[in-house]
């Protein structure tokens, strides 16, 4: 499934598809592609990739490959799903902890249609942070820690 | 009792005025009321429409039985008027090259929306009763109509199969006697006539020779060319020029470039005349920008824009509580020791820059840029 979607390998081709991406939604999950939740998480992608097309473009990014990112963005858990439009990080509410990313992997595919479709009319809009369609029972539940308190 | 006598008397020859009504098979409107359709008029008006629909149910009717299929002719997207219905019916089903006959008739007939019609039509205009059953078609009927109908399918099949033979046949039969003409012809090759004297059969003779020698497929075209061969030595009158072939070249036959397109004259410049496809793509492009919204997120975000090697888009951080900017800001100013380790004393979370302890007075990044920099220069 990893290998149905464009993968970004270096720092600069995730600066180039942030950049570039234009009037869609920007989805990058970093992770590893052997790890067994992002495999699930790959799946769900690549099945809804091309139905999405004219929303959302897809990517994969591995953890190991652009470090810089995986700081900033601050990846304790994978796999991690980022969410940008028009070079402008989008911020969702799951009801989880962190609303910079989702982590985890999706139940369905009709939840993560229905997340890009929130985030692209919230963007539409103007707005810089969104509620999640998804019901909180298929979010996936995780601690948040800092620094190992 | 003068009171109740003038309640009883009416007055003879006139009925009560009733509003206006139209009444659609009369085509005309009238003030009866509900006595209408008991008028002669109407009654008269009523046999006549449904005598004129009759025939073609009936029509439809025998159908059942045996249902045909037929070659598509367009005088089958006929159409036929269902009175109950008040509604234009196509008569012949068709589809692709078949049709079959009365198939949509049929269809209508059978279907419930037109048996309530026709009760209600019935009911309404006070026709006679037993002619509304020949009007309908039940659902059994139409069952067995569709059982024929396959029947039908299959013996129209059969016979476009057999037309397809007989035509085959009839080739094969042409063929043959073409064949059998030819063979004849070279056979009286090994008879010499000597009544015949003249030059025909001796050029008849040297062509069949030739045949004989060549194979017998291109027999038959060889035949008539040579006699016309003949005729046209002997009529000439027209000048000969010489063989236009040059044979670098081309011409028309092999589909050259004509001399008027060729370009190394003046034109050897620009030849394009408007803009090229690449800016037309981007000009729609632009034309379905407009369309959106033009408070959307990162509307003015230029995507073009170089950007330097330590460009990083505005995150908005889990922990900070300022701007989004400041994410970058503080991830890039960061210290050796990022991230703090808090369990060592030290209660405050954001590592605070001490050239610039209130950065957030600042509504965006440039100004706090400028007052940096007048900073450092004082």
């Amino acid at each position: 499934m990893s290998f149905l979607l464009p993968k970004l390998t270096s720092k600069k081709e995730v600066d180039q598809a942030i950049k570039s991406t234009a009037e869609k939604v920007l989805v990058l999950r970093f992770g590893r592609d052997e790890d067994p939740v992002c495999l699930q998480l790959d799946d769900v992608l690549s099945k809804t990739s091309s139905d999405l097309s004219k929303m959302a473009a897809i990517y994969l990014v591995d953890v190991d490959q652009t470090p810089v990112y995986t700081q900033y963005f601050d990846i304790s858990y994978i796999p991690s799903t980022v969410f940008f439009f028009n070079g402008q990080h989008m911020k969702v509410d799951y009801g989880s902890p962190d609303h910079t990313k989702f982590v985890g992997s999706f139940k369905t595919k009709q939840d993560f249609i229905d997340l890009i479709e929130v985030i692209y009319r919230g963007a539409m809009r103007g707005k810089l942070i969104v509620q999640s369609p998804i019901d909180p029972k298929n979010i996936p539940k995780y601690d948040l820690l800092y620094q190992d308190i | 009792m003068a009171r109740d006598l003038l309640l009883v008397v009416e007055i003879p020859g006139s009925q009560p005025m009733a509003p206006a009504q139209r009444c659609p098979l009369c085509r005309q409107t009238f003030f009866c009321g509900r006595g209408h359709v008991y008028s002669r008029k109407h009654q008269r008006q009523l046999k006549e429409a449904l005598e004129r629909l009759l025939p073609r149910v009936e029509a439809a009717r025998k159908a059942i039985r045996a249902a045909q299929v037929e070659r598509y002719v367009p005088e089958h997207e006929r159409c036929c008027w269902c009175l109950c219905c008040g509604c234009e019916v196509r008569e012949h089903l068709s589809h692709g090259n078949l049709t079959v006959l009365h198939g949509g008739l049929l269809e209508h007939l059978a279907s419930p929306e037109h048996k309530k019609a026709t009760n209600k039509f019935w009911w309404e205009n006070k026709a006679e009763v037993q002619m509304k059953e020949k009007f309908l078609v039940t659902p059994q009927d139409y069952a067995r109509f569709k059982k024929s109908l396959v029947k039908g399918l299959d013996s129209y099949e059969e016979k476009e199969d057999e037309v397809i033979k007989e035509m085959a046949a009839q080739i094969r039969e042409v063929e043959q006697s073409r064949q059998e003409m030819v063979r004849s012809v070279l056979e009286p090759q090994a008879v010499p006539d000597p009544e015949e004297g003249s030059s025909a059969p001796r050029s008849w003779k040297g062509m069949n020779s030739q045949v004989a020698s060549s194979s017998q497929q291109p027999s038959n075209l060889d035949l008539p060319p040579a006699p016309e061969l003949d005729w046209m030595e002997t009529g000439q009158s027209l000048t000969f020029i010489g063989h236009q072939d040059i044979p670098g070249v081309g011409n028309i036959h092999s589909g050259a470039t004509p001399p008027w397109m060729i370009q190394d004259e003046y034109t050897s410049g620009n030849q394009q005349i408007g803009p090229s496809y690449e800016e037309f793509l981007k000009e729609k492009e632009k034309q379905k920008l407009k369309k959106l919204p033009p408070d959307r997120v990162g509307a003015n975000f230029d995507h073009s824009s170089r950007t330097s090697a330590g460009w990083l888009p505005s995150f908005g951080r889990v922990w900070n509580n300022g701007r989004r900017w400041q994410s970058r800001y503080m991830f890039n100013a960061r210290s050796p020791t990022y991230p703090p380790n808090l369990l060592f004393g030290d209660v405050t979370l954001l590592p605070v820059n001490p050239l610039f302890p209130f950065r957030h007075q600042f509504k965006n990044e440039a100004a706090a840029m400028k007052k940096q920099s007048h900073r450092e220069k004082s």
